[in-house]
């Protein structure tokens, strides 16, 4: 155990340590200032007591080596099903979804711990490979490993966490040994029954509130109220923070209510109002470097469970940043995806605080056998 | 330390996942540079028109009061609704939500027409009198009915309903052509101009000025107060200033007697102090309700007054000029006499009928015989003025009738005079109908022909005679008097025409139905021809529009006269029965007081005591009339002022 703790701080990664720390302060603080004086005032201490667990959980997830959590992977996956299934039937539904399983004061949405759970369950399998070589029937079983919990999250329905879980797909198509003529071949079909499945979708089970989302996208004019709205007072507040932004606290967009959710999905709204173009690129700063860094583990990772589990991380959380920044900046249709870390809620953030912990951890262990 | 052979193209994976990286970067990083820094001015004061709301300190309009303070018209607190195109969002989207959540009609050509007719181009008054209610409903609907506001303003209300309302007019709101004539340049949509009556002709005095303040507001148009957000534009901009009150010369309690009096009928009557100017009643009947214009008039309403057969929205003693009849004679008696053609005592004959130039002038006796000045007067003898006439000659009736302003408006202060007509050799000539005829001198010698009056020019010159050749403007707003001449009168010429114009009532002349035991009225009757009275009928036997029109016009008492009047009923028979009875009405009132029964034997048949409703509980006022377009006005005002959108802090407290 000594020995385990000396060799971190000899090959931790404290790097990714430090901005993951940097993310949390930041999201405190911006939790703060989206909800003082607003009914969600309470809102801002329990995130505060989220970023002391997430750290607890950082912690777990680094020191323990990630052959350990793999160990259990399938436990922990199993697990996951059990509970989607559970939350399917009992769960509590918020917004029209069942996603929300209440434990005492404390809830949760296991869609959130599902994927970092796929993700380690496909660790797990291609550990169990003999051939360290992910062909198309590997990769076909990654999908179904990770499209499981999509599905039952699907259903829920939670449209926007389900879509969480594709980067990952794209995290197998990216290690494995798919030649380009074969990833395009399958990334055809994959558009074609992405398309068929939208064109179904879209007259089947989309609910209103998603199609006008994505036509509002496709032409903000039309609808200034609604979600339209949203978008329009979101650029507003991006906006109008200029340079340097209104200060802390100060922002007339958030404060004043015109901001939609600025404690969750358009917390960078909040950001970007009230620090300004500086404070904003500061911040997708801290992105670019804990990214970055990732994929230079990919190379550094001794086995491609590792790297799996480290492109799992960069896929997942590079596509929450552009789908929620890119929302809040008018550059992709609005989705309920949060920014990471920054904000509230404790199962989202708790569950991708295990996928930087795990991608440090490959880092940190990638001299140990 | 094995590493197990990676993937040979990893490193070529990883640097395309941080090229991957740096472009989302970058890409995001050009978009909030776009955003903040290129485009961040717009965006800030885009986000400073969503926070601040520049709230109208509305100012009352000045109050109007009668002569003993009376209120006249006071303001009300009304609730209005208002669309803001500055606001952003669809009007057609806005007109179905309007139906479909606060269940009023309003297509959209009526919206457009709202916003034409608003000063402030963003802002549309889209209906008044609207129930408070629609003050939640609106908050609680804010996304769909963004566009909308309810906002309080104060608005006109005459408690007396059509009571004097020629003399009061009314307001309207201010039209983009308004704002121009007054150069006003005015942020608020809920001005209230004077369109008619004092309040056109006081209107700047009675207006006052909206003050402006710049609020804090939330996404819901609430007001908020965040000690966080220092906002330097948020504050008073401009104090308001409340409009002044204005007292009237008019007396509320002899302004319902006389229009009681009328009794249906159409005409006017004006009471003035001769020595002042003072106007005491303006009745013009048929009237209406002033009230009807502070609601926004309905097109069927408009219609149905300016398409009245009756032309209640004609201000009669200003713009009816009729014949004048015989109350004319005594001024061509005045000229004779000052003339020196004619004294006291000079003498014609009349047998009924006088031929003149192979016309025949027409008595409406069958003969007075030898008839003087004073029983010319008295008994309105035709034949004599007609002989007085050709003797005095048109041009100088012409000249003093210019001294008297006859022909002339008198300046009072009221809309849209006009004057009546002094017929001269040159007017005829300028209008190209030849020469003057000594024969057409005999018709205007008797107030028929070219001469035309309205009743306040006729009471002018009636209130100079009074005064002993005074001419004060008449004012419908008190003031000090203003002298507008002074014409010279020998005072025997004036005692003769005094002692004429006191025995048409006091000696059995027409005008004996003005008789008031205990005043010397002087007055004098005149039976202005409609239709020819050669056709020898009664004019009793006419139908009622062929009948001719009643004069009664004078001043009392003889001696130091306080009040001058006239009386004109439209197609009302002989002056001196009609006309004589109004004017009656209306001097007992105001020598005896409210209840002449006490002073004075014979009961009146206009009763006082039911004819002054306290200005409080106007008995013929329906103190709020449902508007056609508009849903059930509100009954009152509510006790909590809702703290809310463009509440007026000017008025509120």
């Amino acid at each position: 155990m000594r020995q385990a703790l000396k060799g971190y701080v000899v090959y931790g990664d404290h790097l990714t340590s430090l901005l993951f720390l940097a993310l949390l302060v930041v999201g405190s603080i911006m939790v703060h200032s989206a909800t003082t004086g607003t009914k969600f005032t309470s809102l801002a201490p329990r995130q505060t007591a989220w970023c002391f667990v997430a750290a607890a959980v950082y912690l777990l997830a680094t020191l323990i080596p990630y052959d350990i959590w793999i160990e259990y992977s399938y436990v922990l996956y199993g697990l996951c099903i059990v509970v989607l299934v559970a939350v399917m039937l009992f769960g509590h539904a918020v917004a029209g979804s069942r996603s929300w399983l209440i434990l005492g004061p404390v809830g949760f949405q296991p869609s959130e711990f599902a994927k970092v759970a796929a993700a380690l369950a496909g660790a797990g399998y291609l550990k169990d490979l003999s051939q360290k070589v992910i062909g198309l029937r590997e990769f076909g079983m990654l999908c179904a490993i990770i499209g499981l919990p999509m599905v039952l999250t699907l259903v829920e329905p939670d449209f926007g966490t389900a879509t969480t879980f594709l980067p990952m797909v794209l995290a197998a198509f990216f290690l494995s040994r798919l030649s380009l003529g074969q990833i395009l071949k399958w990334a055809g079909v994959a558009v074609v029954a992405g398309a068929v499945l939208f064109v179904i979708g879209w007259f089947t089970f989309f609910k209103p509130y998603q199609k006008e989302r994505i036509l509002t996208f496709v032409n903000p004019g039309t609808n200034l109220r609604g979600a339209g709205y949203q978008v329009h007072q979101a650029r507003i507040a991006v906006g109008s923070g200029e340079v340097t932004g209104k200060g802390l606290y100060s922002g007339t967009q958030n404060r004043l209510n015109f901001l939609p959710a600025p404690h969750t999905d358009f917390v960078f709204g909040v950001i970007a109002e009230e620090t300004g173009f500086v404070g904003s690129m500061a911040l997708l700063a801290i992105f670019l470097a804990l990214l970055a860094r990732f994929a230079g583990t990919i190379l550094l990772a001794r086995d491609l469970e590792g790297r799996f589990l480290v492109c799992c991380s960069f896929a997942v959380i590079l596509y929450h940043l552009v789908i929620n920044v890119g929302m809040v900046i008018g550059l992709v249709p609005t989705t309920g995806i949060p920014l990471p870390f920054i904000s509230y809620g404790g199962s989202s953030l708790i569950g991708l605080t295990l996928f930087v912990g795990l991608a440090a951890n490959v880092r940190a262990h990638r001299f140990l056998r | 330390m094995i590493r197990p052979s990676p993937d040979a193209s990893l490193p070529a994976k990883a640097a395309f996942l941080k090229v991957l990286v740096w472009t989302v970067f970058i890409l995001f990083g050009l978009r909030l540079f776009y955003l903040q820094v290129l485009q961040g001015s717009y965006y800030r004061s885009l986000s400073e028109n969503n926070y601040t709301r520049n709230i109208v300190l509305r100012s009352p309009r000045g109050m109007l009061l009668d002569r003993n303070g009376k209120v006249l018209c006071r303001n009300r607190v009304s609730f209005s609704l208002v669309m803001d195109s500055a606001k952003g969002g669809s009007v057609d989207d806005t007109i179905a939500a309007m139906r479909r959540i606060l269940g009023f009609e309003i297509t959209r050509a009526e919206v457009t027409a709202a916003f034409h007719r608003s000063p402030v181009g963003s802002l549309a008054v889209l209906a008044r009198d609207v129930p408070p209610s629609w003050l939640q409903k609106i908050e609680a609907h804010q996304q769909e009915l963004s566009m909308l506001r309810i906002e309080m303003e104060l608005r006109r209300e005459y408690p007396y309903g059509n009571r004097a309302g020629h003399a009061l007019g009314y307001v309207g709101l201010m039209s983009p052509e308004d704002a121009k004539r007054l150069e006003l340049k005015e942020n608020d949509p809920f001005i209230e101009v004077g369109k008619a009556g004092v309040e056109k002709t006081a209107n700047l005095r009675l207006m006052g000025k909206n003050g402006l303040r710049t609020a804090q507001v939330n996404s819901s148009g609430r007001e908020v107060v965040d000690p966080n957000l220092r906002l330097p534009s948020v504050g008073l901009k401009e104090e308001p200033v409340p409009g002044k009150p204005l007292k009237l010369n008019l007396d509320m309690d002899l302004q319902i007697i006389l229009e009681q009096a009328f009794a249906g009928e159409t005409g006017s009557a004006v009471f003035m102090n001769p020595n002042t100017g003072e106007i005491l009643a303006w009745v013009s009947v048929p009237d209406y309700d002033p009230n009807l214009f502070s609601k926004s008039v309905s097109t069927e309403d408009w219609n149905a007054l300016v398409n009245d057969p009756g032309h209640p929205l004609l201000n009669r003693p200003i713009q009816g000029a009729y014949p004048a009849g015989s109350t004319f004679k005594p001024f061509v008696a005045l000229v004779g006499l000052e003339e020196g053609i004619l004294t006291a005592s000079t003498v014609f004959s009349c047998g009924g009928v006088w031929e003149y130039g192979g016309h025949a002038f027409h008595c409406h006796s069958k003969g007075h015989g030898a008839v003087d000045m004073l029983s010319a007067i008295q008994n309105s003898c035709n034949i004599y003025f007609y002989h007085a006439g050709d003797r005095i000659g048109i041009q100088r009736l012409d000249r003093w009738g210019a001294l008297f302003g006859l022909g002339q408006k008198t300046g009072v202060d009221l809309p849209g005079e006009t004057s009546g007509l002094l017929g001269s050799p040159e007017w005829k000539k300028a209008r190209g109908m030849g020469p003057w005829y000594p024969g057409e001198t005999l018709p205007v010698s008797i107030g028929q022909g070219y001469l035309t009056v309205t009743p306040l020019e006729l009471l002018s010159f009636y209130g100079t005679l009074a005064t002993g050749g005074t001419r004060y403007r008449p004012r419908i707003a008190s003031g000090p008097p203003e002298l507008l001449s002074t014409v010279a009168i020998s005072p025997e010429s004036l005692a003769v025409i005094k002692e004429g114009l006191w025995r048409v009532v006091n000696g059995g002349g027409t005008g004996k139905g003005c008789r008031i035991p205990g005043v010397d009225v002087c007055a004098k009757t005149g039976t202005a021809q409609v239709v020819e009275a050669s056709s020898g009928k009664n004019t009793y036997s006419l139908e009622k529009g062929e009948r001719d029109h009643a004069w009664f016009a004078g001043f009392a008492p003889r001696n130091n006269p306080t009040v001058a009047f006239v009386v004109m009923v439209e197609h009302g028979g002989h002056g001196g029965d009609v006309g004589a009875a109004i004017a009656k009405a209306g001097l007992e009132y105001l020598f005896f007081g409210k209840n002449p029964t006490e002073v004075q034997g014979p009961p009146v048949p206009h009763a006082p005591e039911q004819a002054a409703p306290s200005p409080q509980v106007p008995t013929d006022l329906p103190l709020e009339p449902p508007v056609p377009e508009e849903p059930p006005v509100p009954q009152g005002i509510p006790a909590t002022v809702p703290a809310d959108p463009g509440s007026p802090t000017g008025a509120a407290p």
